[in-house]
């Protein structure tokens, strides 16, 4: 069943009952068995040399748009208190020029690990492994050690992550019982020339420890009271 | 100062002129147009970031990055190929359409003696009587100019044909001599259609030189700089024909069957660096070639809308005996200038006929090879015939002669 037709189904009241195909007839067997009047391409598209010049128009509707744009917007800056552009007098192009500007990301963009620190700077992680376990690309290496800390048993001695095998699921996080690992740096993982440099040390993990395009700061387990209201993701 | 005159009307240095001021430049930025063109066609940017230093004129630039690319570039000849024809290929595909721009007239003819009189040209003593030492030293504008120009474009624009299949032949690759094969097949085809489209401007016009036609227009009662006497309004079937021919010469989209991206690559498969730099530039003077003469033969070639040679002119007449235009409002400029400005008219004319051609060839989709095939014998061939008839016709029938 296809989307369009669910919307039919369940309507959006009579106003949108007569669009679709023209039923001719229907079946008395089944209702949606019907016979429907189906529309020929018509004069224009048969024939190529008005399908050519209408394709050549839409072509240069955009050219045309996208060139003279920039001047448009140059000559409404110079006036003072000129209102913004209308829509249709702006520039399509969707290019993003990217050293120098960026794509915003979602704020649950998943990118880079980060290892958290507790107050005195010491690292979260109490080698618990549970996110070894739950890593279905097994790229996380834990080497526990003894922790000198008071009622804390273990820290890891050695933590690494290859982010080549990394698939960046996230499960690391969802596993982790004490909020040691996250993922919200928005980072992604470097280019490196040799495999080794992939791998990324507890080091440089806790270096990223305060690196967050998140929100900080646990909200408690009211945290979906306290969400902004949700963003028109389509613009 | 008269040897300096004769010097500049040498035709050699008039077309190193053309060759290397005006096509080569043309061309190469035609590389980078291309790309932006059809990058802003589709809502994208395209090519922007080409500097040297600080200049960065939104990215000009990359044709000279693009050339030094395909000089420095590894000039790979693979085993096996017939290595005359191999290196000759290129230069065949090259040569012939810089020779043809021999024929077109690229600016008025310039009579120096003239150049700053404040009463401008004097075209009825021009009329009347040409041999005067007023016009000595003449100029003109058009490196050859033969009563058959356009029957000499036709032949030596086949020669680059030449290139192409020899390149598919000597390449010792199957999918390089597919490409050359069609190559020829589709140039044979589409020649027909677009010499006898302009047959039709022949029988308007009575001449085939590209400098007559510019400076009568299609009929001898109106100014020549009347856009309504240039013969895109006289010949609207046979400038469709031409325009259609004339892009399937290129073998650019939706002609590409020679080249083929997506499927055979084309004749120039095994070529690289430079040599394929010359088959590569070859395709866009092509481009700017088509254009001149399409500019020159249809819209009136350097001819600026209602600029006569002695200044602007709306309404009047033209003399009978003469053959110059007189009386309605007028307003007299210098020689200087309306060189100036008619030289300015032919580069717009051209520069917005290639941009057309970019248009065309991002917005059309490729034809199958058959369907080029009966495109170009079922359609314009039949329609071109037609159109001769037509015209002959029209002509028994209106001027009785």
């Amino acid at each position: 069943m296809s989307a369009a037709h669910d919307d039919h189904g369940h309507g959006h009241g009579h106003a949108e009952a007569h669009e679709g195909p023209i039923v001719v007839a229907v079946s008395d067997r089944h209702p949606r068995v019907r016979t429907i009047q189906v529309s020929r391409p018509g004069q224009q598209d048969v024939n190529y040399l008005a399908a050519t010049t209408k394709g050549l128009g839409i072509t240069l509707k955009h050219f045309a748009k996208n060139l003279v744009a920039p001047l448009r917007k140059l000559s409404s800056r110079s006036r003072a208190g000129a209102p913004p552009l209308e829509e249709s007098n702006q520039s399509a192009i969707e290019t993003v020029q990217y050293p120098e500007e960026k794509v915003v990301y979602p704020e649950r963009f998943r990118g880079l690990h980060r290892l958290m620190l507790r107050d005195d700077g010491a690292v979260r992680c109490v080698a618990c492994m549970c996110c070894p376990t739950v890593c279905p690309a097994h790229c996380i290496t834990i080497v526990p050690e003894e922790s000198d800390a008071k009622g804390i048993e273990k820290r890891p001695a050695i933590f690494e992550i290859d982010e080549l095998r990394c698939v960046v699921c996230g499960l690391c996080v969802e596993a982790c019982p004490c909020d040691a690992i996250r993922m919200d740096t928005g980072m992604h993982a470097k280019p490196v020339e040799d495999r080794a440099n992939a791998i990324e040390t507890k080091d440089s993990m806790m270096g990223r420890g305060i690196v967050s395009i998140a929100k900080q700061g646990g909200e408690g387990p009211a945290w979906r009271e306290h969400l902004p209201a949700p963003k028109d993701v389509n613009r | 100062m008269s040897t300096v005159y004769a010097i500049l009307d040498f035709p050699a240095l008039k077309w190193a002129f053309v060759v290397l001021a005006l096509v080569m430049p043309l061309a190469s930025l035609l590389t980078w147009a291309e790309r932006r063109q059809s990058a802003m066609m589709q809502d994208r940017l395209g090519p922007n970031r080409a500097n040297i230093g600080p200049i960065k004129i939104k990215g000009i630039l990359h044709f000279v990055a693009d050339a030094l690319k395909m000089i420095f570039k590894e000039d790979f000849i693979p085993a096996n190929v017939h290595r005359g024809l191999f290196a000759l290929a290129p230069i065949l595909a090259l040569a012939p359409v810089l020779i043809a721009f021999s024929i077109i007239p690229f600016g008025p003819t310039i009579y120096p003696h003239q150049f700053n009189d404040p009463a401008g040209l004097h075209v009825v003593e021009l009329a009347t009587n040409p041999a005067s030492p007023m016009f000595a030293d003449s100029i003109r504008m058009q490196i050859f100019s033969i009563d058959f120009g356009l029957i000499f474009y036709f032949a030596v624009l086949t020669l680059a044909n030449y290139g192409g299949t020899i390149a598919g032949w000597a390449s010792y690759n199957k999918w390089a001599l597919l490409g050359g094969l069609r190559s020829s097949s589709q140039m044979m085809s589409y020649e027909v259609a677009m010499g006898l489209g302009l047959m039709g401007v022949f029988l308007v016009t009575g001449t085939l030189e590209p400098g007559a036609i510019v400076a009568h227009g299609a009929s001898a009662n109106w100014s020549p700089a009347n856009p309504l006497n240039w013969l895109w309004l006289w010949q609207p079937v046979g400038f469709l024909l031409f325009f259609t021919a004339a892009i399937a010469e290129t073998k650019r989209a939706p002609f590409d069957i020679p080249e083929g991206e997506p499927e055979i690559i084309g004749y120039f498969v095994e070529y690289s660096g430079i040599r394929w730099g010359m088959f590569f530039l070859a395709e866009f003077i092509e481009i700017v070639f088509i254009s001149s003469v399409i500019a020159t033969v249809f819209f009136g070639g350097y001819q600026v809308p209602f600029l006569d040679p002695d200044g602007f002119r709306f309404g009047g007449y033209v003399d009978p005996t003469t053959h110059v235009s007189m009386g309605g409002y007028f307003l007299g400029l210098r020689h200087w200038l309306v060189v100036l400005l008619q030289f300015g008219a032919f580069g717009l004319k051209v520069i917005l006929l290639s941009s057309f051609q970019l248009l065309v060839r991002w917005t059309l989709p490729r034809f199958r090879a058959d369907q080029l095939m009966n495109l170009g014998w079922k359609l314009l061939l039949p329609l071109s015939l037609a159109n001769i008839m037509v015209t002959a016709l029209i002509k028994l029938i209106f001027m009785g002669n």
